[in-house]
């Protein structure tokens, strides 16, 4: 069953159009990577599903056209955006942050117990429960971007560049609780990196985007085993 | 690109038409011209802080204020009019300079939050002055009759004094703001880190800014006494504060043109919504700002530019530019590209 | 010495209608960004709405409440039709645009109820009473007390519930709170709306002593302004202290100091402000912020 499915989405920053037409598709429970270079219009790709770029094209969820959508209105269908940048709320705690993302929700027992989850999925969030989050190092706030993201309870969660200015082990750790994750809840999952080797890790099938189009688009032992993808982004 | 002969016709033109035009126009439109000349002065000089350096200041008409009773005071004690004019700019020049050497320092919009102090403070300080100033009864002093020998009325030699000293700081301050030192302003006016890190103190250039400001400001009030011949601590009122800041916007942010048509806004603007209804007089000049804002930021001196550019682009949203987007500088659109709406930041916490 | 108390309680309880102006600016400026020097003017026409309702026939506090309800809508309504465009430029397009509101709320007030001074009921009653042998006015202490009461509940409301929570997730940064699915126009509208029954409560303190008039709260928005360079955009707490110590010096200059009398009390403020700058550069409380290219 598709949960998600993108069918020649454009998107533009004012004049400027920055997707030409992408595609690709989200199974229900599944994980998939968008991968490319710099400005390949890899965020721009997930910023056109959260609603917060100009786009066109289709863009169906769960069998609803959200194309368009407001941002808040896409999150209460079930889709947790974890941008780029980490969108830390600096001036509110941990717990608040998690708090946060659960905004949506009323289940009081249930949050609680999610905030739990977290915590031990995300150990090191645990110590800094009461910390203010622009106190967090990146790596904590990435891990509390992702932390935040799934109290929410979504059913997909997009993940754009979980790497970005993370030290390697760092995002290792970071990729393996999102692994975790994915094992224990069946979020699905649309990770957008430019690091493609953590990006395997966790997906099963990529597009890779050039200049704001799918370029090559396969399952994960597809796509590691052809040349160009080793030359280019898996460093021989 | 208009061609050089064009533009010296032009201004051959223009010339011709200043000297003229007190000759043989009737009195109360040469004194309602000399009025508009006056307090074009005081917008330009809110304009070098405000519309080219970008920091919000209600407190220029406090420094016209103060020119007009340093002039009133000089000329009542029998100074040399030269001197009284020096020091009509340059006593306001100084109390503007020590006024932003503390307020720039706390950057964003504390001049704003600090010169809406001025006029709040200048009006009971004047009165309280009364040796100075006249107190509450204000100061007048005659001293702009036509000499002899010039064969002209009164209001034709005010007009002709506050063409050419008008003249004079608008053909100065042209040369400023065209030059390095608006480049700078422009710079600061943009972005303050940008500047800092180009090697250009925004905080020098604040100071810079807000002093020229208060002695152009101190000009205005000495023409001010050219033409009215009279002032009280009505004059840097509150209200003439706001009516004043409004009218630089409504002329143009940053458009030496736009201060000429601001001077005139802030003359006629009353006399016609007083004439429309009196008591609505208020609630009208509150509106009239915030259509402008809304439909034309860069004030009525870029209608022009904007009629141009639908006609060349067809029908579609101005883009919504920031008060101070107009330049006369050079052709550039009104208005930055679009930022996309994902930026995502952290909200700026300075004061 | 009774003099001196009598001018510290009276200059606490006009710093607390200046803290209260104080507060609802930050609060504004936290949730959009931009400083609203049409704040004091919002807080007359609140009061002026609470003078019609007691012509109505309102009791005074139900008429001090319903026109809070009324500032609280229309502080909404603005956010979202006259400010919401220019929340995400140029601040100083921003201030320029309510200072246009300023007038044009000022021009209402004048029209509807013309510029005459009314007169406006106090809430406590007009007797004094003596505190450690100072004769002081029951409606200074009411009017601090009031003001501080507000401030704790507003405190509870940030820190304690889920709107607050939500309000504070907003003002921090918008973008994300969305991606959580905070309706954020919404919130900001809140925001405002708290702003102005926050300065509509104040407006109503202030108008027994000061009349009513359109440019009523002038004043109190300078010193509110100076309170808020004081303290710091980014500290409600500050900015009400220093609001307090600016009420309560400017009382006793005002006696003690002779050259500024009771006039020139309002360059007090400045004056400490000048002060301060040259020690702290970044105001009493405030933290030295880094600005964000």
């Amino acid at each position: 069953m598709t949960l998600l499915e993108l069918t020649d989405v454009t998107a533009f920053y004012g004049p400027v159009q920055v997707l030409e037409g992408v595609s690709l598709s989200v199974p229900d429970e599944g994980a998939v990577g968008i991968l490319g270079a710099n400005g390949a219009g890899k965020t721009t790709t997930l910023r056109a599903i959260s609603g917060t770029v100009r786009s066109g094209g289709k863009i169906v969820f769960d069998g609803k056209d959200i194309r368009g959508m407001r941002p808040d209105k896409v999150a209460a269908l079930g889709i947790a955006h974890v941008p780029e940048g980490r969108g830390t709320l600096g001036a509110l705690t941990v717990r608040e942050n998690l708090r946060v993302g659960a905004y949506l929700r009323k289940d009081r027992k249930g949050i609680e117990s999610d905030i739990d989850y977290c915590l031990d999925l995300f150990p090191n969030l645990k110590e800094r429960i009461r910390s203010h989050g622009s106190a967090l190092s990146g790596g904590e706030q990435q891990m509390l971007a992702v932390a935040r993201a799934v109290m929410a309870k979504p059913r997909l969660l997009l993940l754009d560049e979980a790497s970005l200015g993370l030290a390697p082990s760092t995002a290792k750790n970071v990729y393996q609780a999102i692994g975790r994750l994915r094992q224990e809840s069946g979020i699905a999952m649309l990770v957008v990196e430019q690091n493609a080797n953590l990006a395997f890790t966790l997906v099963d099938t990529a597009t890779v985007l050039e200049t704001g189009r799918n370029a090559l688009t396969g399952t994960s032992a597809e796509l590691k085993g052809m040349d160009e993808i080793r030359r280019a982004y898996l460093g021989g | 690109m208009t061609k050089p002969w064009v533009r010296w016709a032009g201004l051959l033109l223009v010339i011709v038409v200043l000297v003229v035009a007190p000759l043989v126009l009737p009195q109360f439109m040469n004194q309602t011209l000399a009025r508009i000349g006056v307090f074009a002065v005081a917008v330009l000089g809110l304009n070098v802080v405000m519309g080219y350096t970008g920091q919000v200041s209600l407190g220029q008409i406090f420094f016209v204020g103060v020119g007009a009773y340093v002039t009133a005071y000089g000329v009542n004690n029998d100074w040399n009019i030269a001197l009284v004019f020096i020091l009509a700019a340059l006593i306001p020049g100084i109390i503007g300079l020590l006024i932003s050497l503390a307020a720039a320092r706390l950057g964003g919009l504390a001049i704003a939050m600090v010169t809406i102090a001025l006029p709040l403070i200048g009006v009971p300080l004047a009165k309280r002055l009364s040796d100075f100033t006249g107190g509450s009864q204000g100061s007048s002093a005659r001293f702009s009759g036509a000499p002899e020998w010039t064969g002209l009325y009164d209001d034709q030699w005010q007009l002709y004094i506050v063409i050419a000293v008008a003249g004079v700081v608008f053909l100065l301050t042209r040369n400023l703001v065209r030059g390095k030192y608006g480049r700078a302003f422009a710079i600061v006016k943009g972005n303050e880190a940008v500047a800092s890190s180009m090697g250009v103190s925004p905080y020098r250039y604040k100071v810079l800014a807000f002093t020229i400001a208060s002695l152009i400001g101190g000009v205005s009030g000495f023409l001010y006494m050219v033409v009215v011949q009279y002032t009280s601590p009505e004059t840097m009122s509150f209200g003439h504060s706001i009516s004043l800041l409004a009218a630089m916007v409504i002329g143009g942010a940053g458009s030496i043109l736009g201060s000429l048509l601001g001077g005139a806004y802030y003359v006629l603007a009353p006399q016609v919504t007083n004439a429309i209804d009196s008591s609505l007089t208020a609630v009208m000049q509150g509106a009239i700002l915030l259509v402008i804002l809304f439909v034309l930021p860069g004030g009525l001196v870029s209608l022009p530019r904007l009629w141009r550019r639908r006609k060349r682009e067809g029908p579609g949203k101005p883009a919504a530019g920031s008060v101070a987007a107009s330049a006369d500088r050079s052709p550039t659109p009104t208005a930055p590209p679009e930022t996309p709406t994902t930026e995502v930041q952290e909200k700026r916490q300075d004061t | 010495m009774g003099t001196f108390i009598q001018l510290v309680i009276d200059g606490l309880s006009a710093g607390s209608i200046y803290g209260a102006l104080a507060l609802a600016i930050v609060l504004v400026n936290q949730a959009t960004g931009l400083i609203n020097f049409a704040q004091g003017g919002m807080a007359v026409l609140a009061a002026y709405f609470a003078y019609s309702f007691l012509q109505l026939g309102l009791p005074l506090i139900l008429a001090i409440l319903a026109s809070v309800l009324a500032s609280f809508v229309l502080g909404a309504l603005i956010e979202r039709f006259l400010m919401r465009r220019f929340e995400q430029g140029d601040p100083d397009t921003a201030v320029v645009v309510t200072i246009g509101l300023l007038t044009l709320i000022t021009g209402i007030c004048g029209w509807i109820w013309s510029y005459n001074n009314l007169q406006f009921p106090s809430l406590f009653p007009l007797q004094n009473i003596n505190v450690l042998g100072a004769v002081v006015s029951i409606r200074s202490i009411g009017t601090t007390l009031v003001i501080v009461g507000i401030m704790v509940l507003l405190q509870l409301l940030f820190i304690g519930t889920k709107l607050g929570l939500a309000l504070r997730a907003v003002a921090v940064n918008p973008q994300s709170a969305a991606f959580s699915g905070l309706p954020v126009g919404r919130l900001l509208m809140v925001g405002w709306g708290l702003a102005a029954g926050l300065g509509a409560i104040a407006g109503a303190l202030i108008a027994p002593s000061l009349t009513l008039t359109p440019g009523m709260m002038d004043s109190a928005l300078v010193y509110a302004l100076a309170a808020v360079i004081l303290g710091g955009l980014s500290s409600p707490i500050g900015v009400v202290v220093a609001a307090w110590l600016i009420g309560v010096l400017e009382n006793l200059a005002a006696v003690y100091v002779p050259i500024i009398g009771f006039d020139l009390k309002i360059a007090v403020p400045f004056i400490l402000i000048f002060i301060v700058l040259i020690v702290r550069p970044q105001g009493l409380f405030g933290r030295k912020d880094v600005v964000r290219v």
